[in-house]
C-alpha cells in the first residue's frame, strides 16, 4: 500500500472547487513534488490529507488511514511529520519550549541531529524570529520524531540559499533512508533539485503526473549556438524548434525534435560554439499552463 | 497524557498571577472602604434603588462585612467580572489558534480534536483555581486585619461554589470559540452572552409571568451573598451548573469535530 493514495478528492467552497477530482499516489521512499501557482489548490489537498478539512467527495488514505476515519488518522499522525505553509507558533514562548511541547507528544529521537542542520535561535522567543528561523523551527518539528512520511507545504519559503541547499541535501538523504516526502511548491527549480516525481495542479485539477526526468525530456533541450547569420536562419526553420531567442552572434532555442536531424543541419554550417542543456523547468511549466504565471516565481502568499 | 493541558497551563500562569494581584488590590480597597463607612447608615443610601438593581448586585445586609463583601466583591467581581473574564478567555482558545493558523500544527498531532479542546479547557482551571485560592486567602486575611473576621467555612463555600458557575462561563466561551472563525468575534459574543444572561436574570426575577427565563441564566444558580451571610446554598444548583458545563463542553467538541479548520 502506498503512503499516500488520493482518489477523486474534491473540495468545494460554495461555487469554488478548490480541489476537483484529484487522484494520485505517492510511493514509498520517493520525494513527490506537488507543483502549482498560488491558489491552485495545493494547500487544500494537503489539508484534506491531514483531516483538517473534510472532502466534499472522494477520499484519501494516508499511511493506510482513510481521512474520514478520525481514529485511524490519529494513529497514523504519530508517524507523519507536517510542515504547514503558515507557521503560527505562539509569539511569546521560546523555540525551545515549542520543541519541548512537540517532543512530549510526538517524541524527539532526532532532535539533536536536526538542531545541527537547521539552526534557529531556540533560546529566544518566537516573536524575535525571522521568517527563515520560523521555517527552520518548523522543519525541525516536522522531522524530530523520525516519521515515515513528511508532508510539507512550501518548505523552503523564507530560507536563505545556503539553508535551502542544506534542506535539499537533507531531503535527499532522508529519501535514501527510506522516508517518503510529499512537498508542495510554486518554485520549480526547487522541485527539480529534490523530487523524483511531480504532480502539477492547476485551478484545483491535477493536469500532469510525471517522473521528473520525463518532464524534462518532454520539454526538449535548450540549444545555444554561436554561428553565422545564414546558419541561424536555417536552424530557425528546422522542425521542432520553438521559443527562438536570437543574440548578436547566434541563436538560442528549445529543440523538441530528433537529434540526427539537428546534427545534420548543424554539420552544414560553421559552428563556433554549441551548448546543449536541459531547459529551465519554468519553460516546461509554461507548456502545461500555456502562459507565464507572474506569481509563480515571486509570490510569497500561501494559497487556499 | 495531558501534554497539551500542561503546556497551556504554563502559559496561563502569568495571567492568573496578574489577575489575582488585581483582585487582591481591589479587595484591599473595598475592605479599607468598609472601615471608612463604619458608623454611616449605608443601607439608607441604597434604599432609593429599584429592587431589581439591589437584587442584581446582591445588596443585602450591607452593614455587615459579609453583606458588604457579597455586594461589592462577590456579586461584582466573581459573578460578573470573572464570569465575563472566563467567557472571554475561553472564547479565544480555539478561535485564536484557528485564526493564527496554529491549529494546523496542533491537529497534525496524534490526538483527537475532542481531547485537544478538553485539555485546553482543563488548562483554564489554572487561573480559575489560582484566583479563587489567592482571592479567598487575601480577603480572609484582610478582613481579619481590620478586626472583622469572616466565617472561614462560609468563605470557603462561596469560592468553592463559584467554580461550577465559572465553568459554565468557560463552556459558553468554548462553544463560541469553535463556532466563530475569528478570535475577536468569539470573545465578544461569549462576553456579550454571559452579560445578557446576567442582566436577564436580574431583570426578569421580579416579573412573575416571565420568571422562568431566569432559570436559563447561570447566575441564577450561584448567589454569593447568602452563602457568605449564613452559609445557605442549594447543592442542586451546583449540580445543574456542572451538568450545563458538561453539556456545553460536549457541544463544543461535537461542533469542533464537524468543522473545517
Amino acid at each position: 500500500m502506498d503512503p499516500i493514495e488520493v482518489t477523486g478528492l474534491t473540495k468545494e467552497y460554495g461555487d469554488v472547487r478548490a480541489n476537483d477530482d484529484v487522484s494520485f499516489s505517492v510511493e514509498r521512499g520517493e520525494v513527490f513534488g506537488f507543483l502549482g501557482p498560488n491558489g491552485a489548490g495545493k494547500s487544500t489537498t494537503i489539508r484534506l490529507l491531514l483531516g483538517l478539512i473534510a472532502p466534499t467527495a472522494g477520499t484519501a488514505r494516508v499511511l493506510g488511514a482513510d481521512v474520514h476515519d478520525e481514529a485511524a488518522l490519529i494513529e497514523a499522525k504519530g508517524r507523519i511529520g507536517y510542515l504547514p505553509a503558515e507557521l503560527g507558533f505562539p509569539p511569546n514562548v521560546t523555540g525551545e519550549s515549542v520543541l519541548e511541547y512537540h517532543a512530549s507528544i510526538k517524541g524527539d529521537d532526532r532532535l539533536d541531529e536536526l538542531l545541527e542542520i537547521f539552526t534557529p535561535p531556540i533560546e529566544r522567543p518566537i516573536r524575535e524570529y525571522s521568517t527563515g528561523n520560523k521555517r527552520m523551527l518548523g522543519l525541525i518539528q516536522a522531522f524530530m520524531h523520525d516519521p515515515e512520511l513528511v508532508i510539507m507545504d512550501e518548505p523552503t519559503a523564507g530560507l536563505d540559499p545556503l539553508k535551502q541547499e542544506g534542506f535539499n541535501g537533507f531531503v535527499r538523504d532522508e529519501r535514501d533512508r527510506g522516508m517518503t516526502i510529499f512537498l508542495s511548491s510554486h518554485v520549480l527549480s526547487e522541485v527539480r533539485r529534490v523530487c523524483d516525481r511531480v504532480g502539477i495542479i492547476r485551478a484545483g485539477q491535477l493536469v500532469e503526473l510525471e517522473e521528473i526526468e520525463t518532464l524534462l525530456d518532454q520539454g526538449g533541450k535548450r540549444i545555444r549556438v554561436t554561428t553565422t547569420e545564414e546558419a541561424t536562419k536555417a536552424l530557425s526553420a528546422l522542425d521542432g524548434v520553438v521559443d527562438i531567442q536570437p543574440f548578436p552572434d547566434g541563436i538560442q532555442f528549445i529543440y523538441t525534435g530528433g537529434y540526427n536531424a539537428l546534427l545534420r543541419e548543424l554539420a552544414r554550417h560553421d559552428i563556433q560554439e554549441i551548448e546543449i542543456g536541459e531547459p529551465p523547468l519554468e519553460d516546461i511549466f509554461i507548456h502545461y499552463y500555456g502562459r507565464r504565471e507572474p506569481s509563480s516565481e515571486t509570490g510569497g502568499d500561501p494559497d487556499v | 497524557m495531558f501534554e497539551t493541558a500542561r503546556y497551556e497551563a504554563r502559559r496561563r500562569v502569568q495571567g492568573a498571577a496578574v489577575l489575582s494581584a488585581a483582585i487582591g488590590l481591589y479587595s484591599g480597597f473595598i475592605i479599607w472602604y468598609f472601615t471608612v463607612l463604619e458608623g454611616v447608615a449605608i443601607e439608607d443610601v441604597f434604599e432609593e434603588l429599584p429592587p431589581a438593581l439591589l437584587d442584581a448586585f446582591g445588596v443585602q445586609d450591607l452593614a455587615t462585612i459579609e453583606g458588604f463583601l457579597g455586594a461589592q466583591i462577590y456579586n461584582f467581581v466573581w459573578l460578573l467580572g470573572l464570569g465575563l473574564y472566563f467567557a472571554y478567555v475561553a472564547g479565544g482558545t480555539i478561535a485564536s489558534d484557528i485564526e493564527s493558523e496554529r491549529m494546523d500544527l496542533l491537529l497534525s498531532f496524534p490526538i483527537s480534536r475532542a481531547r485537544l479542546i478538553a485539555e485546553k479547557c482543563l488548562a483554564l482551571f489554572v487561573p480559575l483555581l489560582v484566583v479563587n485560592a489567592a482571592g479567598g486567602a487575601a480577603i480572609y486575611t484582610l478582613a481579619l486585619l481590620i478586626g472583622e473576621p469572616i466565617d472561614a467555612t462560609h468563605l470557603l463555600l462561596v469560592h468553592l461554589l463559584s467554580i461550577p458557575y465559572l465553568m459554565v462561563c468557560i463552556g459558553i466561551g468554548l462553544v463560541c470559540s469553535v463556532v466563530a472563525d475569528r478570535a475577536a468575534i468569539a470573545e465578544r459574543v461569549a462576553v456579550g452572552f454571559v452579560f445578557v444572561l446576567f442582566l436577564v436574570e436580574s431583570v426578569v426575577g421580579g416579573a412573575e409571568e416571565y420568571d422562568w427565563i431566569q432559570y436559563l441564566s447561570p447566575t441564577h444558580y450561584y448567589d454569593p451573598t447568602p452563602i457568605l451571610l449564613d452559609g445557605t446554598y442549594e447543592l442542586i444548583d451546583s449540580a445543574i451548573l456542572l451538568v450545563a458545563f458538561v453539556g456545553l463542553l460536549l457541544l463544543s467538541q461535537i461542533l469542533f469535530q464537524r468543522r473545517d479548520v
